[in-house]
């Protein structure tokens, strides 16, 4: 430090708070601590892990929350819901986490990692789609026609969207016809990348991406009907890390108000309550 | 310590990929190698860029412009469709091609530098005792440059084996075809089951350590002597 | 042989080569000159290892390089030792040397068991490249050039990396080879003492030119370029043991014209021997003085006359026979004595140098 910063006497008080505080107090208290201080306010932060398909709803989500909260810092992560609970459990730093699976949010609260009991958000839909031929017009027996030669799901191992899928194939007495012509994407995202570029010529993908511009620009979809699969019930936690996070509970309200009902319902993503046979065939 | 049929197949399947693969490198890489080593035209640069290429370019990136590329719409699926054979992505052969751009400056440049090593020299005297290009190609540098051809081959080798990014993308998981040991791995831990996952992580550790370690004592051994 | 005719011109970045020569098919030219003078770059553009834009290159009446051809030198019925042996480390000794043999096609001239036994190569016929000292491998690398049956040997400084004691060593075999061999060979050098014994030719060069080309004694006797092999001009006079003084330890070596009396090193009666004179050594008389320490007094004709480098003095060029022996005067002395050429005058010669 030189002569000038010393001759500054409130930063120089700053700055030896900090070193004072990073060298007496436990690091990470300390290194957050530090944070508060460089941010000069204690400013509000939101670490949110979303499943892939939340993309477009959560976005608007997000804007309209920062619109009605100035000064708050959302970050969202998309990515698959099964790393997510992962990652969680060997300590990410997420404060929110929409599954596509209740399951996981399910086996974190058991677990202890939850502060909240879990809320669901939506019940997930399948759909076929495809973006070289016209799904609309199209029944699950259709993937039995010799000129499609790729069907993508996602992997049912592991992806819930792709389990739903291996059970509507299998109840409507399709599996074994169509399951050579199967491959598989890692996750639900992926999986319409496979349709989107052709490489499968129909994929059974979420309502939810089915209904994202991106896609919907490229073809349309057929809803396939609920009763020919378990229902995907997707829900969410605020984690236990955001415990005492006034923002992450500020946003769970959020979540259940008017205006994000109503974006969730544009891209899919319906509760059992309100109506979800809105948009398409079903039956 | 049982493995799967399931895992016993992927890691066949690997074994199988990276072989092919190498063997596929080592017959484009090495003309290209030795062009770079030896050129003299601007056009080194440029080429060596593109070569290097693979090294820098995020893999997940790499494999969705390929599967872009090898779909009905991109330049190489055009080309199968006018060749007759079968689309690319989700075959063991469209593996192939994209671990081959992948895996391209993991064999050439070990094998461009080994060729720098050899030097003009060499190939002088060779000419100077009538022997013609190819044949001193094949008699004085391949042998010079023998260290180089292993430790190009190995590279390329563990480097498919250790193929993730690019397979995802583009190989659509199928059991037997595209399921490499990498994403059976990656599909225990996302269905949760970890402990498939250390003991497959585990035989595909100990696998290349031995590959490596195999390599490397060959390497210091054979200099001790004559 | 029908000799080799070379014109070659190269430009490079900060050097030119530009010559244009003829250079007999038989016995060794050495190729002269100091460092950077493109000696190298010559022999290079001779083997085909360089190539000269618009070169023209014809051995033994087979065109090798022109307008419409280029012969690679693979296919050029060539040896070629390199400076520094640069033998193939992979294999033996006997596997370099066969390494050629394989691929040279004709009658061997000179057999492969013959080549051995010339160089002294025989017992390391089984060791790798690495375990030889640095004599050992020039040897096996001018065994290896030969093996391949070369109508034209190149040599590029085959002693320059080596040290006096292997010079000396190797000088032997060089000369062995000179008298076995009737093979042509271009032996580029920088060492006076390499040209003085065992050149039959010379090409002398400098900044990439070709500055003098003949016969050696011819050239080395010039006045009108005096080339200095090494610290002064001198001339060179090929001669044969013909006596032996043995109490006095002398010998004497004559040429068709005279004979010069030197320190007797051993050698027979009858073996050819080549002495150096250098100029220094050489003074001029009207007549044979009486008393004089001086053995060596030949009459001789005065043929050139030429300015030397400092304007007191001037090189004289006298024929004694067969041979040309060149004197250092001083101008005034020259004058004092009336010397002008076809003049019949009487050389002394203080020190002769036998080569070997």
């Amino acid at each position: 430090m030189n002569a000038r910063r010393l001759a500054e006497p409130r930063r120089f008080l700053s700055a030896a708070a900090t070193m004072m505080l990073l060298f007496t107090q436990p690091r990470h208290v300390a290194a957050r601590d530090l944070g508060n201080i460089l941010l000069e306010k204690g400013a509000e932060k939101l670490s949110i892990a979303a499943a892939a398909d939340l993309k477009f709803a959560m976005d608007q989500i997000v804007t309209s929350f920062k619109d009605a909260n100035p000064g708050a810092e959302v970050d969202v992560i998309y990515g698959s819901s099964g790393n997510f609970n992962a990652q969680i459990q060997e300590g990410a730093p997420y404060d929110l986490f929409f599954s596509a699976d209740i399951a996981f949010p399910r086996e974190l609260a058991k677990n202890g990692f939850a502060s909240t009991e879990v809320r669901p958000y939506a019940l997930g839909r399948i759909v076929l789609w495809s973006a070289i031929a016209d799904a609309t017009r199209m029944t699950l027996a259709s993937l039995t026609d010799p000129k499609i030669t790729h069907i993508a799901i996602a992997n049912p191992k592991h992806a819930p969207y792709g389990k739903r899928a291996e059970e509507a194939l299998r109840a409507s007495g399709l599996w074994e016809k169509v399951e050579s012509k199967l491959v598989y994407g890692e996750n639900i995202a992926q999986t319409a990348q496979l349709v989107q570029t052709g490489n499968a010529q129909v994929g059974i993908i979420a309502l939810a991406l089915a209904l994202n511009p991106e896609l919907a620009g490229k073809g349309g979809y057929w809803l396939i009907p609920d009763n020919l699969h378990e229902p995907l019930e997707q829900g969410y936690i605020i984690t236990k890390r955001a415990t005492d996070n006034a923002l992450a509970k500020r946003f769970a309200e959020h979540m259940s108000g008017k205006s994000a009902r109503t974006v969730m319902t544009k891209y899919g993503f319906v509760l059992p309550s309100e109506s979800a046979d809105k948009q398409g065939d079903s039956d | 310590m049982p493995l799967s049929s399931g895992d016993l197949q992927a890691i066949w399947l690997t074994v199988r990929l990276a072989s092919v693969v190498t063997i596929i490198l080592l017959l484009i890489g090495t003309p290209i190698a030795w062009w770079l080593a030896r050129t003299r035209t601007w056009w080194k640069g440029p080429v060596a860029a593109v070569v290097g290429l693979p090294l820098v370019l995020p893999p997940s990136v790499l494999g969705f412009y390929l599967l872009l590329a090898m779909g009905p719409n991109g330049p190489v699926g055009h080309l199968t469709q006018l060749l007759g054979i079968a689309s690319l992505p989700f075959t063991f052969w469209g593996l192939v091609v994209a671990s081959v751009f992948y895996s391209l400056p993991f064999m050439v440049q070990p094998l461009q530098t080994a060729f720098e090593a050899v030097g003009d020299r060499p190939l002088e005297v060779a000419a100077a005792l009538r022997a013609s290009p190819l044949d001193a190609f094949f008699t004085v540098a391949v042998p010079l440059a023998l260290p180089g051809f292993l430790a190009a081959s190995t590279l390329t080798f563990a480097h498919t084996v250790g193929e993730f990014g690019v397979v995802l993308m583009i190989g659509g998981n199928l059991p037997g075809v595209t399921r490499v040991a990498s994403v059976q791995i990656y599909d225990h831990v996302q269905a949760l089951e970890y402990t498939q996952a250390h003991e497959l992580a585990a035989v595909m550790l100990a696998f290349s350590f031995c590959v490596l370690l195999a390599l490397y004592t060959w390497r210091s051994g054979p200099k001790k002597g004559a | 042989m029908a000799g080799i005719e070379a014109r070659f011109r190269l430009d490079w970045d900060g050097f030119t080569l530009d010559v244009d020569l003829t250079l007999p098919g038989r016995g060794v030219t050495a190729i002269f000159g100091p460092s950077g003078s493109g000696k190298t770059t010559l022999l290079r553009c001779i083997a085909g290892l360089e190539r000269a834009p618009q070169g023209l290159l014809t051995v033994n009446d087979e065109v090798w390089q022109s307008a419409d051809r280029w012969l690679p030198t693979h296919k050029r019925p060539l040896g070629y030792v390199f400076q520094e042996a640069s033998l193939f480390p992979h294999l033996t000794v006997l596997g370099n040397l066969r390494y050629g043999m394989k691929r040279s096609t004709g009658t061997q001239q000179v057999s492969l068991d013959q080549t051995i036994e010339l160089l002294g190569i025989r017992p390391l016929l089984n060791r790798k490249p690495d375990l030889l000292s640095g004599g050992e491998r020039q040897r096996v690398s001018i065994a290896r050039a030969l093996a391949v049956n070369p109508s034209l040997l190149l040599m590029d400084e085959p002693l320059a990396a080596l040290d006096l004691k292997r010079k000396q060593e190797i000088l032997p075999y060089l000369e062995r080879l000179h008298d076995e061999l009737k093979i042509p060979v271009l032996y580029v050098t920088h060492s006076p003492d390499e040209v003085a014994r065992l050149a039959d030719d010379i090409v002398a060069m400098e900044g990439g030119r070709v500055m003098a080309n003949g016969p050696l004694a011819q050239t080395l006797a010039r006045l009108d370029l005096p080339i200095r092999l090494g610290e002064d001009v001198g001339a060179v006079v090929d001669a044969t043991v013909g006596m032996i003084d043995e109490p006095w330890h002398l010998a004497r070596v004559d040429f068709p014209g005279g004979s010069l009396w030197t320190q007797d090193h051993g050698f027979p009666i009858g073996r050819k021997i080549r002495v150096r004179v250098l100029a220094r050594d050489v003074s001029l008389a009207r007549e044979p003085l009486g008393d004089t320490s001086i053995q060596n007094v030949l009459r001789g004709r005065v043929d050139a006359i030429a300015a030397d480098e400092h304007p007191a003095l001037t090189l004289v060029r006298v024929r004694v026979g067969d041979a040309l022996l060149v004197a250092r005067l001083t101008k005034r002395a020259a004058a004092g004595l009336d010397v002008a050429l076809g003049k019949d005058v009487w050389v002394q010669v203080k020190t002769v140098a036998l080569l070997d």
